[in-house]
């Protein structure tokens, strides 16, 4: 019970932490498959709009939304996550995100300016949200000893 | 045949004595043997930042020669020439980094060999236990050729021949093809397995480059398919061109 506490509260603290937790996971991801280094990964960036497609493939999700600027137009965003098997043993699924979900979420965004980044995390409209560098359930069992 | 059957003889005969060697095909008294081993067979995650507390990790320490290698990377980088590394476009990591991957490792003991199953870019490393020695000019590969032996309860794991085609610790960090890598593998608890692992090379390192990586049982877990080439819009190009493809096209089914 102890140890279930200790559990819940580190995983609200690495919650709450998110820019901790980016730099932390960055630092290893990169090595993982790219470098971060196209993204601007000091700015949070909210989109909120629409999805096209959410594509369940290696080495990256891809997240397609649609978004309304403020002049009416439709703009298609790009965004990576990682992958299903690391989203997968976090809790996410291919149906995390549904054509046609209304989302908005916090991306850090390309250099270049293009309408693309990284997904930190998002809202889908019943309000859950999900985060894309997570630990896995139960890693409590495994943490470092004291 | 003939000539076959006195080496295999004279091979018998080479063994030192007394020295109990797992032997592959060996039927059901090899596997015993393996029962009373730690338990380190299963699927392990990396614990980011569950090494040591304290004190932050010892990045590798170079030779200037190899400094000036990272060094003129990272000049490049700042000057937006280089961002990115060939495992943009699905080259494996290759050791020690497979190691180091946000994605589990997999690991059977068999008769003989320990086989490490990195899920990430499908790799596979083999350790072999059969008392072996490596070759005496060992090709060249990402994840080398490993030999082990167990010390007590810690499996200690020797590694060469490794291309350079790989980086050290990170980008820009490079090594040469004498690189050797010494891994003390140890169940620090049922559930826990830490790896200390000492990179030494003579030519790109000043002292060798020691680190302590901790990993997670999960019993529930399996491995899952990991197809770099799948979906990839990541790229990096000969002349240092690297970046993100952005054209949208509907996943195939």
């Amino acid at each position: 019970m102890k140890t279930a506490n200790r559990i819940s509260e580190r995983s609200h603290v690495w919650v709450q932490s998110a820019t901790a937790i980016v730099g932390l996971i960055f630092a290893v991801a990169a090595n993982a498959h790219h470098s971060f280094s196209v993204f601007d990964m000091t700015t949070e960036k909210t989109i909120e709009g629409d999805i096209v497609e959410f594509q369940w493939t290696n080495p990256h999700t891809w997240t397609w939304v649609s978004v309304r600027g403020t002049d009416g137009t439709l703009t298609r965003w790009g965004l990576e996550g990682m992958s299903p098997n690391f989203l997968g043993r976090r809790g996410w699924s291919k149906n995390t995100f549904k054509p046609g979900d209304h989302v908005k979420m916090v991306i850090a965004p390309l250099k270049s300016g293009e309408p693309g980044g990284t997904l930190m995390r998002a809202t889908l409209a019943n309000g859950t949200e999900v985060v894309n560098f997570g630990r896995p359930p139960g890693a409590g069992a495994v943490l470092p000893p004291d | 045949m003939r000539m076959g059957h006195w080496v295999v003889t004279a091979l018998a005969l080479a063994l030192p004595g007394g020295v109990a060697l797992a032997q592959p095909g060996q039927g059901s008294a090899a596997y015993a043997a393996l029962a009373k081993l730690p338990e380190i067979a299963g699927l392990w995650e990396m614990i980011f930042g569950g090494g040591p507390r304290g004190a932050p990790p010892e990045g590798p320490s170079f030779t200037p020669a190899y400094a000036a290698k990272l060094k003129s990377y990272q000049e490049a980088q700042a000057r937006g020439e280089i961002q990115d590394s060939p495992a943009a476009n699905c080259v494996p990591p290759g050791m020690p980094g497979v190691m180091t991957q946000p994605y589990p490792v997999e690991i059977l003991v068999t008769p003989g060999k320990i086989t490490i199953i990195a899920e990430a870019y499908a790799q596979w490393r083999q350790i072999f236990t059969d008392g072996r020695k490596h070759p005496d000019d060992p090709d060249l590969t990402y994840n080398g050729h490993s030999i082990g032996h167990w010390e007590g309860d810690t499996l200690v794991v020797d590694s060469v021949g490794f291309t350079t085609d790989t980086a050290l610790g990170g980008f820009g960090m490079r090594h040469s093809d004498k690189m050797r890598i010494v891994e003390r593998v140890k169940l620090a608890a049922p559930d826990r397995l830490e790896i200390q692992t000492s990179v030494t090379d003579a030519e790109a390192l000043t002292k060798p480059w020691n680190s302590t990586r901790v990993f997670g049982r999960h019993r529930d877990w399996n491995l899952a398919e990991y197809v770099c080439q799948q979906n990839n819009r990541n790229f990096t190009t000969e002349d240092g061109k690297s970046g993100i493809n952005l054209k949208y096209e509907a996943q195939k089914k």
